[in-house]
């Protein structure tokens, strides 16, 4: 009990979002170009495959102010980058081991 | 309570009138216990939703109908909220209020002579002496904007009254300045529709309207379904109103201009548009702006809510939606909300209206793309970032070809050049070779560049230049994983070329150095912005001592541009990563903007985002700071009070002062922080200030020797952005026009300079 009240307040004050379904060909800069416009970027993290450290399909992006990664949520999530509809979530925030895909394969 | 308030109004199976009336009995019921609460929810709707204004003011008629007393505390109430707004500079919301208490009127709640005696009180303000003329202005427009729901009504029972308030007006219009009206047009061109300013504008609505006798038809009115028990009411009188002084407080809302794009020939098979100086058009417009304005945060809802606007097969709603999106996005100075709202808003109302919406966006597409040459620059930048995310979110599928116009003329001219930005900004959001496929052969000339890196000791063949040997050792320990000591020690063996005598430790401002090293850093890191990043963190103290200098941070930035300008978004990214981290400061990157070596990018739209960036920290930094010494300050003050309320004895004296010491030398510093970032701040924008000055000043002197045109595609960008950076950056801007006044915008500058302060002057004058 006492965690997840800890991970919902966590989530409450995130500036970080979680953003997934993203192509194995989307880059860092297309990621910062298009996050860049609900407000500054502070840190993209690419999801990498566990076993071939290749891209995941996924990624973090963390801002500075918590009001813009609100409107990354309103206004980004649910549109197409790379052609693909992308979808945002709240994340407690990234550490490191986050960024690698899970599971036996390596890439989930 | 508050959703059966709030929902009444909207898509149900009986009709309004019935909601509204079982709504009203509901309410009647519960007024002797829940009587505050349903006045604050009231009060609440009537600032709120004011596109269901005529909703509510019914509800509150037929309450007041059935209970006298009760709709005499909520107009109380209502002129309570009022004053409450002006005070704190409410002005928008303040409009919706005084709109609804004239609906009143035709509810039989509020007296029409009581009404017009508040607009007289209002219009009395334009005689007011020494008052800024955007005070007088609000009354004005709170007067005007109130008469189509109302003027019918007035004018019955008070003629002679709102006839004199009408020409008071009036000449209160004739008189007022609007030196100020250029800087807030999106086109500079009249044709085909005029950009007016909006008072001259809604005067002329309401001109119309009384020329067709107060009859207005397009607003909603439920209560006119309830007349016979609502002229039984006993109606109030509103107590005296007396506007609130000016203060220097006061903050008055911006003017600005009409914004129109559409009129009755651009839908010719559709229900007609009502025309430019209609009332309903005003109406209309209003109306959708308050929708936006009520649901920005959720763009579906939005979008459902603009798309259900009732009247929907009288008007071409798809258009007046369409106008009144792209009103809000190119608004000068700034949008009301955060571009890339109106983005989505717009792919969800072409999802909701697949047959219809998109050819409307098209069509509007075309017809911005062919009045580029005289659209404001920065209404341009957002056109280009518009337009560049909506194709990405639809395969890029655009008719190029249809634009093949462009390609016969000079790449600066606008149509080439909006083409070149929005292609490079769409490869942003996805790849070189993409952009190359999506568009027609003829169109390569205006395709952006492969954005790679540009290493000049990469090849064998460059191994003449000085420092070529120094490159390579430095590349080899870098991916040895060299230390900063290291580095330092490679670069010893650097000479400096400005310099004749050897220095003792070569940390002067050697550009040689600086070349080799961030040439060759950022050649290595080449990979990702990520892999840049950890380099320019990994050797941070490097980058801190050759950067010492101004001149050395000028130049780190020149080798950045050399290694990158062939991605501009890296370029802004490592400038960015840059100032966090104090390698360079803000002044610097102002003073690489304005340099020559710039010149050649000078007009492009990447150099301005980085420009504005730059601003914007600059601006978030002090407020930061000057937040953690309030903040500070305010856990002293406690520190204080909880002392206070203690019962102190003498020897608590002494450990006072040791608790106060370290929060007291923490304001100070804090306080000395405040104050030279203020300073920094304020230097930042006179050096800009300075640099377009001297640039501009240049090229008019240049013409007027040559007796060329003054008007080149350059001059039209360089004055606009000197514009821009007043309009983006008002408010702080505001607290330097006495030295601007002196120091800079002197009567002896150009005129064309000039007017661009004049006019900036004028906005809040």
């Amino acid at each position: 009990q006492g965690t997840r009240y800890d991970q919902e307040r966590l989530l409450r004050k995130s500036c970080t979002l979680y953003v997934g379904n993203l192509s194995f060909y989307t880059t860092e800069e297309q990621i910062h170009e298009l996050f860049g416009k609900s407000g500054d970027i502070k840190k993209v993290i690419m999801g990498l495959d566990k076993v071939k450290k290749t891209a995941c399909g996924f990624c973090f992006v963390e801002y500075y102010a918590r009001g813009d990664a609100e409107n990354a949520m309103r206004y980004i999530n649910g549109t197409r980058l790379d052609d693909r509809i992308i979808r945002t979530d709240w994340d407690a925030g990234f550490k490191e081991g986050r960024q690698y895909g899970r599971g036996r394969s390596g890439g989930q | 309570l508050e959703s059966l308030i709030c929902r009444v109004g909207e898509k149900s199976n009986s009709s309004l009138e019935s909601n509204l009336e079982g709504l009203a009995g509901v309410l009647e019921a519960d007024l002797p216990n829940y009587k505050s609460k349903i006045l604050r929810i009231l009060c609440t709707v009537a600032r709120l939703l004011p596109e269901k204004l005529t909703v509510y003011t019914t509800l509150v008629g037929l309450l007041n109908a059935r209970n006298y007393n009760f709709g005499g505390e909520f107009v109380e109430a209502m002129i309570r909220q009022l004053k409450e707004c002006l005070k704190v500079n409410m002005y928008n919301e303040a409009v919706h209020l005084v709109r609804f208490l004239s609906d009143l009127v035709n509810c039989h709640v509020i007296a029409a002579p009581s009404m017009v005696a508040m607009f007289e009180n209002f219009v009395s303000v334009t005689q007011e002496e020494d008052v800024p003329q955007v005070r007088c202005d609000w009354y004005v427009f709170a007067f005007l904007s109130s008469l189509p729901w109302v003027g019918k009504e007035l004018y019955e029972k008070k003629d002679a009254e709102m006839d004199r308030l009408l020409s008071q007006t009036e000449s209160y219009l004739k008189r007022r300045q609007k030196i100020h009206v250029p800087m807030l047009q999106v086109w500079t061109a009249d044709k085909p529709h005029p950009q007016e300013e909006y008072l001259d504008c809604l005067w002329s609505q309401i001109q119309k309207l009384k020329k067709d006798r107060w009859q207005e038809r397009h607003i909603l009115r439920p209560y006119l379904a309830f007349d016979s028990i609502l002229c039984e009411a006993l109606q109030h009188n509103l107590p005296p109103f007396t506007p609130p002084p000016h203060t220097e407080d006061s903050v008055y809302p911006m003017p600005r201009v009409i914004f129109r794009m559409f009129d009755y020939t651009d839908d010719p098979e559709g229900p007609v548009m009502p025309g430019s100086h209609s009332v309903e058009r005003f109406v209309i417009e209003e109306n959708l702006h308050c929708i936006i304005k009520s649901h920005w945060k959720e763009r579906k809802t939005c979008a459902a809510q603009l798309l259900s606007y009732p009247g929907n097969n009288k008007i071409p709603l798809n258009y007046h939606i369409v106008e009144v999106i792209f009103a809000e996005l190119f608004q000068l100075p700034s949008p009301p909300h955060i571009e890339v709202m109106y983005t989505t808003l717009l792919i969800e109302l072409c999802k909701l209206q697949p047959g219809s919406l998109p050819q409307v966006l098209a069509q509007a597409t075309e017809m911005l793309y062919m009045r580029l040459d005289t659209m404001n620059t920065t209404c341009v930048d957002r056109f280009i970032n518009w337009f560049s995310h909506h194709l990405s979110n639809f395969q890029f599928r655009w008719s190029w070809e249809d634009w093949s116009d462009c390609l016969t003329q000079d790449l600066e001219k606008p149509k080439p050049k909006f083409v070149r930005e929005v292609l490079e900004k769409c490869m942003r959001l996805s790849y070189h070779q993409r952009i190359i496929d999506i568009v027609p052969a003829s169109f390569s000339v205006l395709s952006p560049a492969n954005p790679v890196c540009i290493y000049k000791y990469g090849d064998e063949s460059n191994r003449s230049l000085p420092g070529y040997t120094v490159a390579l050792c430095l590349t080899i320990a870098i991916k040895n994983k060299a230390s900063n000591d290291e580095i330092f020690s490679i670069l010893k063996d650097v000479p400096n070329p400005n310099q004749d005598d050897d220095d003792d430790e070569g940390f002067t401002f050697n550009p040689l150095k600086i070349e080799v090293f961030v040439q060759t850093l950022l050649h290595l890191a080449a990979k990702s912005f990520s892999h840049s990043f950890s380099a320019l963190a990994k050797f941070h103290e490097v980058f801190k001592t050759l950067a010492e200098s101004d001149e050395g941070k000028l130049h780190v930035l020149r080798v950045v541009y050399e290694v990158w300008k062939n991605h501009p978004q890296m370029i802004a990214v490592l400038v960015d990563k840059m100032i966090r981290t104090q390698i360079v400061d803000c002044a610097a990157v102002a003073n690489w903007i304005f340099s020559s070596e710039l010149a050649h990018d000078f007009t492009r739209f990447y150099i301005w985002e980085i420009l504005h960036s730059t601003i914007r920290k600059m601006n978030k930094h002090v407020l930061k700071i000057h937040k953690e010494l309030e903040e500070t300050k305010a856990r002293l003050a406690r520190q204080h009070k909880r002392r206070d309320s203690d019962d102190d004895d003498d020897d608590d004296d002494r450990s006072s002062d040791r608790e106060d010491g370290p929060l007291e030398e923490q304001i100070e510093r804090l306080q000395e922080k405040v104050e030279t970032a203020q300073s920094e701040q304020k230097n930042l924008f006179l050096v800009i200030f300075q640099r377009f000055i001297m640039l501009l000043t240049e090229h008019l002197v240049r013409c007027e020797t040559g007796g060329i045109d003054v008007f080149t595609p350059w001059y039209k960008s360089c004055i606009e952005r000197l514009q821009q950076i007043f309009l983006q950056h008002h408010q702080i801007i505001q607290q330097y026009m006495v030295t601007l006044e002196n120091l800079l915008f002197t009567a002896e500058l150009d005129h064309h300079i000039l007017a661009v302060f004049q006019q900036f002057c004028a906005l809040q004058a």
